[in-house]
């Protein structure tokens, strides 16, 4: 504003703006400023017209009064605002999780403190990005309301300083006793600080001893690099550099903790050799008891029980000129088939060939292997030794055992039991449950009140990953700084503030924290330089930069060693039980989790419990179908399990899952499965010949989310060759165009679309549960899914093809389809699903009404109902892990897969902010970032260039059910068939 | 010479005092009290699970992925199909002034309503948030959505809210004189008011007579267009869509033709009992179930022509999809629900070619039970069916109707029955009006006064 100018009289006292403007002119400044009240009171108002607003005031004024009166609330701003804290926006911290003591590396999305979500992490040397099923789900375990919470002595709770000084106290006792009767049970530690820690506890009490157990151990591996090499050397291999890979009950893309990287090395070999075709594709030969994910992918497999491997093995080592006694009988036909073609694929690939015994396979056999890798060439070359990766690489069966026997004994002072629990995944015979009770004073450490946590007199909740600081090497080798997300949720320590408590530390290092702990072992490490750099830059990595274990040139093999050995005698058709680790829960640690009970496992899809599996030939012979519960002896043991059978299960072999039907595993876990430790032994860890099965009367409805196996002709999973390269069916409708007829053609949208390609993927899961944790979808129990109503936005088909005995196995990840014509999209009577201009298919979940004609509608069902209220019942501490960005639906509305519509708006908020369009890459689906295989592709299909448009224009891109003309924009890349197209180049 | 439609004694006041006599002087017999005693108990039945299904959401029923459809809808498409009896008999058989139909139109008319309340109730029951039915109506919103009017579930709303509408005009505009009868010779005082009151001041001038009559009859031109598309509109609800086994352009006549064919079945099962019970065989003769009969029998043989062609299109068209649900009905997991919907409205209906069958009305009762029962079991094979194995042989799965189901769905028929014997003890059951009209106008029709 300006003072008005021709004034004629200058008048240096004002009053009012209105005399200093003049009356006109503040009209005009205020109509300018808000023009919508300008023409409010039109001139001449009448007595009516005010009485009818001042009437409308009043009445307005009564109904503002009917609100409730609010409670005062204080909004406060940050005092100290914290660093790079912008509400709304997430963070990413670089950390790791441990999975049997190595390390997962994962990149954690934090919004306000609260870890939502588990990513892998890309720039990890080992495992580039790629996660399980179980990383994804640990955020769940993180906020699980049944986490133990507090310090209890003999149930009853202590308080913190009564606590510190009991463990003093004990630990004082200890070291006076020179650490005599002093048992330290843990897991597998490669943690280079907690190693450091327990090595100068027992070095100030020198007989204590230090035992480890794992259920999932590799003692068998440890043993036959023993009986090989003279000591422990630990086996890397590269499935990069493989042409040819024979696994002889090794599950290497389902096992182990290197599982991740030969996923990816396998999947990207491929991938490379069918595009480039200056090179054979790498094969994979499996002979197996049960179906692996490995053995699904095999360009032959055969199912054949433990022994006939063992045989199979010895074959081998005959065929590729080792000096060991081979069989005498002739093997069946399938197996000589298997062994021809491995032995030939082995002899043309030399050293980039490759033989993996599994951990369930004698030590014998493990030694076969490295055998026949060094007759082959192979080290070096795929397969590469390092120093054990582990702190205390011991015999873990041994190691139980002789704890075991110390406890009953009476030996035991103190036990100190940190995260393992043998009670409930220990050898059934070696009574641990009573033994525990026989030691003076025993002390459990873990994230739940558990079956050997019962037995203790001391129970110390643990500290998450997520909780903590710590550090862990990976299955290379590579350390990783664990960093905590979040403060301790409720009363938990960490493995190393317990041991700090438990040295009983001098006054001046009580205060000593973790962290402190952490840094002094890698100042040590990092050596000279600016230990600020090295420390920030390895938080920020997720991992330590050259830290990864060093090769070793493992001493020559002694062959004549080899004659010694000598294949099994044929067995008997007896039956052999297997013991396998859920692909879900594994030992039962998971059990807990919701995520995990009610993910489809890759071949059953048997969710909320387990089964033992059976051959087709067996439920033949015995006359049971899926569900009969089963009576299953075994020496003085018994158990009852219901079946389920599998093709592909070897004819005389029934696999069962451990860590089912825990006792003390917490709510969710309650009543589902049945366990099948009671008849694990330490000699039979793995498996168990000579058993009986009788039939009993019981049925049992098992949750399964897939009930039909076969593809009824539908070509939904088509396979290609070198030769037939293209996916389209003849009689089929092609697909020719690369881009579907979009609804705009606006070339400067984006249209998103995503490929799949089923080459790559290995059914692993670990898609399902990132989608789960993104999207805030519900679990819904085992009673639901029963009724069908499971709520996976992202599902595993899995597709049986020829032989029931052996056939071939398909996964296909089913998201929504995004239909350029979505049938669902014209029966939504309240427009509640609609096609958005970049061509996703939207949900808009507050105008759903709840028809669910669209799910009936889409030929894809892909759609997911809120049947029932499935997410109202959450535990607060669960409604932390829920993603901001996502709403989290009521019953009654509709549910699918939106591409992650959240991560597409957050990329274009920052691309429009820097003035640019979202780059090709910088935006990944859940699903897509959580895949260890790079199985999905997801872009902008307007993008020159785009990843997803390449992979669109590849002759193995189809759609399914495109004859039904629904242009679906998420399409698949054709399995790259082994038979035809591996073997003719 | 046919029978005749009514009984050659009859005269305006027998016609009068026999149907005015049970509102007016019945009492409540026996037979009445252990009826509507059942009907309610299964009303309140209803009611319970009514209030479960609002408590908990419709996954207290068995429905799932990929049958998300169940028994609300089916037991929608039967009772809105057998609603097209009533309007049929009423509308198109007025115009076609076929006289048989006077002494059970009234009869009919009340059922068409009280099975359009009992489909009514289902679709919002079926709803997940059934407190947002009201987004289906284009009414303007502050959102400004509309309903989304490619969806044949909004032609529905129309289709059954202008149904409804209809026959509740014509029942009650068809029921004036006959109120104005009741409130006449009414002896109790609040019996008078009420009928008074609801006769809406009919004084029997010619002028109320006229415009009644013209009234009537443009209310008849309104429904009779009705039966065909409201059964047509929900043949669409299945045939929109591309479900294998509803992706079928027979579907609209084919659920005209199934609609008539159960609202035949349904007056049938109702009105021989009542006919013996209240004593009507004067006015609801043989011939008149005959005539209904021979109704049924045309409807079915249409019905059946639908089955068959419905195999031979999922035949002829190759669609491996369609070829698996067709085998699936004939042998899959709820073949037996499918024979049995061949045997009861195939092979059942074939006996009404015997006149023997069609004028014995115990013979009948029971045909007309299979026939009750058979158009059920086409809605459920039709629904679930077509969904259990659809594209993706991953996704199959069963689904079966739990006690929530049943409970629904007895439910209804508890509130059609008890709404039926309250129609029964409250007013005339037969149009005296028009009753007397025919026995007036038909040659061997004698009048009094």
């Amino acid at each position: 504003m300006q003072p008005r100018r021709d004034n004629p009289k200058p008048e240096p006292v004002w009053r009012s703006l209105e005399e200093l403007y003049g009356d006109e002119r503040l009209r005009e400044v205020t109509e300018q400023e808000f023009p919508r009240f300008a023409e409010l009171w039109p001139d001449g108002a009448s007595r009516r017209q005010f009485l009818k607003v001042m009437g409308a005031g009043l009445a307005m004024m009564g109904l503002a009064a009917c609100h409730p009166p609010r409670e005062a609330e204080d909004i406060v701003p940050y005092v100290e605002m914290p660093e790079n804290v912008v509400p709304g926006n997430p963070l990413h911290f670089a950390s790791a999780l441990r999975d049997r003591g190595f390390a997962m590396p994962i990149v954690a999305e934090s919004h306000e403190g609260r870890p939502t979500k588990i990513e892998g992490n890309a720039d990890h040397p080992l495992t580039r990005g790629g996660t399980t099923p179980q990383m994804q789900a640990s955020i769940l375990t993180l906020y699980d309301p049944d986490r133990s919470r507090e310090v209890t002595h003999g149930g009853r709770l202590v308080n913190p300083l009564a606590f510190q000084s009991a463990m003093r106290q004990l630990g004082e006792a200890s070291r006076k006793r020179g650490g005599r009767g002093l048992h330290i049970l843990t897991e597998v530690v490669t943690s280079p600080t907690l190693a450091r820690q327990i090595e100068s506890f027992l070095s100030e009490r020198p007989e204590a001893q230090w035992h480890v157990w794992e259920p999932r151990n590799r003692d068998n591996a440890l043993r036959g690099a023993m009986q090989t090499f003279g000591r422990h050397l630990e086996p890397h291999y590269d499935i990069s550099r493989a042409r040819a890979v024979v696994c002889l009950d090794a599950d290497l893309f389902g096992e182990g903790p290197a599982a991740l990287r030969h996923v990816r090395d396998y999947a990207l070999a491929r991938r490379e050799a069918f595009e480039k075709r200056d090179r054979p594709l790498p094969q994979v030969f499996a002979a197996e008891p049960t179906p692996t994910l490995t053995g699904a992918k095999a360009a032959r497999r055969v199912a054949a029980g433990p022994r006939e491997v063992e045989r199979l093995a010895f074959a081998l080592a005959g065929r590729l000129d080792l000096e060991v006694s081979a069989p005498r009988e002739d093997l069946p036909r399938d197996q000589e088939a298997l062994l021809r073609a491995a032995s030939a694929a082995l002899q043309a690939a030399g050293p980039q060939g490759l033989v993996v015994a599994g951990e369930s396979q004698p030590p014998a056999i493990h030694a076969l292997a490295h055998a026949l890798n060094e007759r082959l060439g192979a080290f070096g070359e795929t397969v590469r030794f390092t120093e054990p990766i582990e702190a205390h690489p011991v015999d873990h069966g041994e190691s139980l055992r002789v704890l075991a026997e110390a406890l009953h004994a009476g030996e035991v002072d103190q036990l100190v039991i940190l995260g393992a629990n043998p009670v409930a995944c220990g050898p059934a015979d070696l009574e641990l449950a009573a033994a525990i009770k026989k030691a003076n004073v025993s002390i459990h450490h873990g994230l739940f009140l558990d079956e050997t946590a019962r037995l203790c007199d001391w129970h110390i909740p643990a500290t998450h990953e997520l909780e903590e600081w710590s550090d862990v090497r990976a299955a290379d080798g590579t350390a990783s700084i664990i960093q905590p997300l979040i403060a301790p949720l409720w009363g938990a320590l960490s493995a190393h503030e317990l041991l700090r408590w438990l040295s009983s530390p001098p006054l001046d290092q009580q205060a000593t924290s973790a962290l402190d702990l952490v840094r002094e072992t890698w100042a040590e490490a990092a050596g000279e330089g600016d230990f600020r750099t090295f420390w920030r830059t390895s938080l920020h990595d997720g991992y330590i930069r050259g830290s990864e274990a060093p090769s070793i040139q493992p001493p020559r093999i002694d062959r004549r060693a080899l004659r010694e050995l000598a294949p099994p005698r044929p067995d008997a058709a007896s039956l052999t039980l297997l013991f396998r680790p859920d692909p879900s829960l594994g030992d039962g640690r998971w059990a807990n989790n919701a995520w995990l009970q009610e993910l489809p496992k890759p071949f059953t899809k048997l969710t909320w419990g387990n089964a033992a599996l059976i051959s087709p030939h067996l439920a033949l012979q015995m006359g049971i179908k899926d569900g009969d519960e089963i009576l299953i002896r075994a020496g003085d043991g018994e158990i009852t399990q219901p079946v389920f059978t599998l093709p592909g299960q070897a004819a005389h072999c029934v696999t069962l899952w451990t860590g089912h039907g825990r006792q003390a595993a917490g709510r969710v876990a309650e009543d589902i499965g049945w366990a099948v430790e009671p008849l694990r032994t330490a000699a039979d860890w793995h498996a168990l010949a000579g058993v009986t099965l009788r039939r009993t009367q019981k049925h049992i409805e098992l949750a399964t989310t897939q009930n039909h196996f076969l593809m009824e002709d539908r070509h939904l999973v088509r396979s290609v060759s070198a030769e037939h390269p293209s996916a389209h069916i003849s009689h089929g409708v092609h697909g020719g165009n690369l881009l579907p007829k979009m609804l705009t053609d606006d070339p400067d949208s984006y249209q998103w679309a995503m490929t799949i390609d089923l080459e790559a993927c290995v059914g692993c899961n670990a898609c399902v549960v990132a989608c789960q944790a993104e999207n805030n979808i519900p679990t819904v129990g085992r009673r639901e899914v029963l009724r069908g109503r499971e709520m996976h936005w992202i599902r595993i088909d899995r597709y049986w093809k020829g032989d029931e005995s052996n056939p071939k196995m398909y996964f296909q990840p089913v998201p929504c389809m995004h239909c350029e014509k979505a049938p669902c999209e014209i029966v939504c009577p309240v427009a509640a699903t609609t096609h958005s201009y970049e061509g996703l298919n939207e949900m808009t979940y507050n105008r759903c009404v709840g028809t669910r004609y669209c799910s009936n509608n889409c030929p894809y069902k892909v759609r997911r109902f809120n049947f029932l209220d499935y997410t109202g019942g959450a535990a607060p501490s669960e409604q932390l892990q829920r993603n901001p960005s996502v709403t989290v639906r009521m019953r009654g509305v509709m549910e699918k897969c939106t591409y992650c519509v959240q991560r597409i708006n957050r990329a274009r908020n920052d691309a429009q902010m820097d003035g640019r369009r979202i780059r090709d890459g910088e935006l990944k689906t859940a699903c897509q970032a959580s895949c260890p295989a790079e199985a999905i592709t997801f872009g902008d299909l307007h993008t020159e260039g785009s990843a997803v448009r390449r992979q669109k224009e590849s002759p193995r891109n189809y759609g399914i059910l495109e004859h039904l003309n629904t242009q679906p924009r998420t399409t698949y890349l054709a399995v790259v068939d082994a038979d035809e197209g591996g073997s003719k180049h | 010479m046919s029978a005749p439609l009514f009984d050659k004694k009859l005269d305006d006041a027998g016609i009068s005092e026999q149907v005015a006599h049970p509102p007016l002087h019945g009492g409540f017999p026996r037979h009445w009290i252990i009826g509507f005693g059942i009907s309610f108990l299964l009303l309140m039945l209803f009611l319970m699970a009514v209030t479960w299904l609002l408590a908990r959401g419709v996954g207290i029923w068995g429905i799932n992925i990929p049958v998300a459809w169940g028994f609300a809808i089916i037991n929608f498409v039967w009772w809105i199909g057998i609603g097209h009896a009533g309007t049929f008999i009423s509308a198109i058989l007025l115009l076609c002034q076929q006289d048989w139909r006077t002494s059970i139109n009234r009869f009919a008319e009340a059922m068409t309503l009280f099975a359009v309340a009992c489909a009514g109730v289902f679709p919002l029951l079926h709803l997940g948030r059934p407190w947002f039915f009201y987004w289906l109506l284009p009414y303007p919103s502050t959102t400004t959505l509309w309903p989304q009017f490619r969806s044949p579930l909004v032609w529905d709303v129309f289709a059954v809210s202008t149904y409804g509408t209809v026959s509740l005009l014509f029942w009650y505009l068809g029921l004036l004189p006959d109120l104005a009868t009741m409130r006449d010779r009414a002896k109790h005082l609040w019996a008078k008011r009420a009928y008074g009151l609801a006769a809406l001041g009919w004084r029997g001038a010619s002028s109320h007579w006229r415009r009644q009559k013209a009234a009537y009859i443009i209310l008849a031109g309104l429904a009779a267009p009705l039966v065909i598309s409201v059964h047509s509109i929900v043949g669409l609800d299945f045939a929109i869509s591309q479900v294998p086994g509803w992706h079928s352009t027979i579907f609209p006549p084919y659920f005209v033709a199934g609609a008539i064919f159960s609202g035949f079945a349904m007056v049938l099962t109702i009105v021989i009992p009542v006919r013996k019970l209240y004593r009507l065989h004067g006015m609801i003769t043989a011939r008149h179930l005959d005539l209904m009969a021979k109704v049924m029998l045309l409807t079915g043989l249409i019905v059946a022509y639908g089955y068959l062609i419905e195999g031979f299109m999922a035949w002829y068209s190759g669609e491996t999809a369609e070829r698996t649900m067709m085998l699936n009905r004939l042998a899959g997991a709820y073949a037996p629900a499918y024979w049995a919907l061949i045997a009861c409205n195939v092979v059942a209906a074939q006996t009404l070619w015997f006149k023997a069958v069609r004028t014995r009305p115990v013979v009948l009762f029971v045909v007309s039970l299979f026939i009750n029962v058979g158009m059920w079991l086409e809605r459920y094979i039709i629904v679930v069916t077509s969904l259990y194995q659809d594209y993706l042989p991953s996704s199959w799965g069963e689904y079966h109707g739990n006690f929530w189901d049943w409970a629904t769905f007895l439910g209804t028929i508890g509130l059609f029955f008890a709404l039926l014997y309250l129609f029964m003890r409250f007013l005339p059951m037969i149009s005296m009006s028009e009753m007397r009209e025919l026995v007036h106008h038909r040659p061997g029709g004698k009048s009094e006064r």
